[in-house]
């Protein structure tokens, strides 16, 4: 099968300060693929540089075999969608409204049949119906990130790419959103894949098939989570001493933080 | 099509029937106000405007060409600048932008300042040379704006800075040609900065009509675009296929031209543009394929109840109209911000 995403050579700076320095990457069909690091390693910018929000220096990304860098943001719209960390609105709309933005790619003025079938099925997919004709500004912060989950999920495309979908959240919305997201990388006759930058290491243990830990601007391991979620790894990746316990039929792997690794430790 | 569907469709048609309303309301309001003034009365003028009975040649020309070009003059300038402030305020992200925000007006004034004080017309027409002069310095803004579009890293508050920047220059020539100006080019000045629509030439109305019909559904094409950037800035717009930097160049030139076609006829009026998208968001919500004829509808009936009202409440001394808007639509824009809200106790 065909990789859904294959990038190679991807190198990004602002300035003199390089954020990505030559990442590959690749992700199949079905896959959750979890990108973790800490502030600043790189993780928003690499999914900005997929989806040509920002413009790699060196590079090539190939979305389903078509070639990002010369596509049109319209034809990729209909491949990728991308899910920032927060929105902010000017002039705020119905929730409905929202998520029928999704269909923007696919429709030329007028909305038909099929795109709002494709939005009501989306709003009852993430459980949104009670919320379809309220306005998109007056919602939680947990339910403006379902409703803008929910415009990419109706945008229906083959990637996802998230941005923190879960950090502004409680941890019940998170344990919802993460297992949304599960569920729309499942279907095995129509594959999709996501890409989820993302804080918490455990929820990405839990809910990745893989972890890519991006360290200043490389990616230096990539594998499953317990291939990655090392001692080692997170000691280099986080400064931090950690306890890894792993999966078992009745809990997730878990990964117990301890204490931050101080300078002369290292040493 | 299922409950959700079914009940977004009723909210939709909701919206359109009151923008008919408006419509029929503005349709209503020409009627009167082409039956205000001496000589004809309103049972008489609206039975020779639907066609009901014959005119006399007097009549006809009372009727025709001289209350009705005002008219149009306020539903075309009215619909043209709440479009392009509904435009402005979407593309540029912000509720306080209007169509005067981005120096267009400040260019005219100059241009018209040139012509009254210093006798620098690029016409030699008598007549046309302020308004000639007022559309040549709004369009070297407008050109000033493509040029700032090609900048890759352009962004939205650039583009307002940039306006205000621009604001401050050709205010600080006008103010400084005032200062040298006499009496009657002062008040010449004076008069064209209130904003106007006394005795417009039909020709002239005519050709400002057929641009502006021209460029709003150019505008309406936008209308999912600019959904997209609205609602959440220029990442989201991108991933929903939008180009943020060529849409918002585009709508600012757009917004910019039909701006100017209109100020440099009728003089500086800028609320309209500023209060006709919030009035119509309240009525539409804020969905561009709904607010844009909502908008246009909005302005044209507030241009033409403001013109009609400064016309008849001092007859024979008219109000201009830019005046008019002010004192009329700013409480009624404000109720309207208010209402709602709550009052903290």
């Amino acid at each position: 099968m065909s990789a859904i995403l294959e990038a190679t050579g991807i190198s990004f700076s602002w300035g003199k300060n390089h954020v990505l320095k030559d990442l590959d990457l690749k992700v199949e069909g079905n896959e959750l693929v979890a990108i973790l690091g800490v502030n600043g390693a790189g993780k928003s910018t690499l999914l900005k540089c997929l989806n040509r929000i920002l413009t790699p220096q060196s590079g090539q990304i190939r979305v389903s075999s078509a070639d990002v860098s010369q596509a049109s943001l319209l034809d990729l719209s209909k491949l990728m969608s991308y899910v920032p960390q927060s929105v902010r609105s000017s002039f705020s709309m119905d929730v409905y409204d929202v998520v029928l933005l999704g269909r923007r790619p696919h429709i030329n003025w007028s909305i038909g049949v099929d795109d709002r079938d494709k939005v009501s099925e989306t709003l009852r997919f993430l459980k949104l119906e009670e919320f379809a004709f309220r306005r998109f500004d007056q919602l939680s912060g947990g339910e403006r990130q379902r409703v803008i989950i929910a415009k990419a999920v109706a945008q229906d495309p083959i990637l996802f790419l998230f941005d923190e979908p879960t950090s502004d959240l409680d941890l019940k919305s998170q344990i919802e959103i993460m297992k949304t997201l599960r569920e729309l990388v499942s279907d095995k006759e129509s594959p999709k894949s996501a890409l989820v930058a993302i804080h918490d290491i455990n929820i990405a243990a839990r809910f990745a098939d893989r972890i890519l830990l991006l360290h200043e601007g490389r990616i230096i391991a990539d594998g499953t989570p317990f291939e990655v979620l090392t001692s080692s790894n997170i000691a280099e990746v986080f400064g931090v001493t950690s306890e890894i316990q792993e999966k078992t039929d009745y809990s997730p792997m878990r990964i117990i933080v301890k204490d931050e690794i101080r300078n002369d430790e290292e040493e | 099509m299922d409950e959700l569907s079914l009940k977004h469709i009723e909210n939709e048609k909701k919206q359109i029937f009151f923008i008919f309303v408006l419509v029929t309301a503005t349709i209503f309001l020409s009627i009167i106000a082409l039956s205000l003034g001496p000589t004809i009365d309103i049972v008489t003028t609206a039975k020779i405007v639907l066609g009901l009975q014959e005119s006399t040649d007097t009549q006809s020309s009372i009727i025709w060409k001289v209350r009705f070009p005002p008219i149009l003059m306020a539903i075309i300038g009215g619909a043209a600048l709440a479009t392009a402030g509904a435009l402005m305020q979407g593309c540029l992200g912000n509720p306080l932008v209007s169509p005067l925000t981005l120096g267009v007006a400040s260019g005219a004034a100059l241009g018209a300042a040139l012509a009254i004080v210093l006798g620098f017309t690029i016409v030699n027409i008598p007549e046309l040379g302020i308004v000639a002069n007022a559309f040549l310095f709004s369009l070297i803004v407008v050109y000033i704006i493509i040029q700032l579009g090609n900048f890759r890293s352009i962004s939205a508050e650039s583009y307002i800075l940039v306006g205000i920047a621009i604001t401050f220059i050709a205010g600080a020539i006008v103010s400084t040609m005032s200062y040298f100006a006499t009496d009657a080019q002062l008040s010449e000045l004076t008069h064209w900065s209130f904003g106007s629509l006394s005795r417009p030439e039909m020709v002239n109305v005519l050709w400002i009509g057929v641009v502006v019909v021209c460029l709003l559904p150019t505008a309406l094409k936008w209308s999912w675009d600019l959904n997209a950037l609205t609602l959440g800035g220029d990442d989201f717009a991108i991933s929903t296929g939008v180009n943020p930097a060529v849409i918002r160049r585009n709508i600012l030139v757009l917004s910019a031209l039909m701006t100017s076609v209109v100020i440099a006829f009728t003089g500086l009026i800028g609320f309209v543009g500023l209060a006709a998208p919030h009035m119509a968001r309240q009525l539409v919500g804020n969905d561009f394929r709904k607010l844009i004829p909502g908008s246009a509808v909005f302005g044209a009936f507030l241009m033409l109840f403001a013109d009609t009202l400064g016309r008849t409440l001092f007859a024979p001394i008219v109000i201009p109209v830019g005046i008019m808007l002010s004192v009329i639509g700013g409480p009624f824009f404000m109720y309207l911000l208010l209402k709602g809200r709550g009052v903290n106790s």
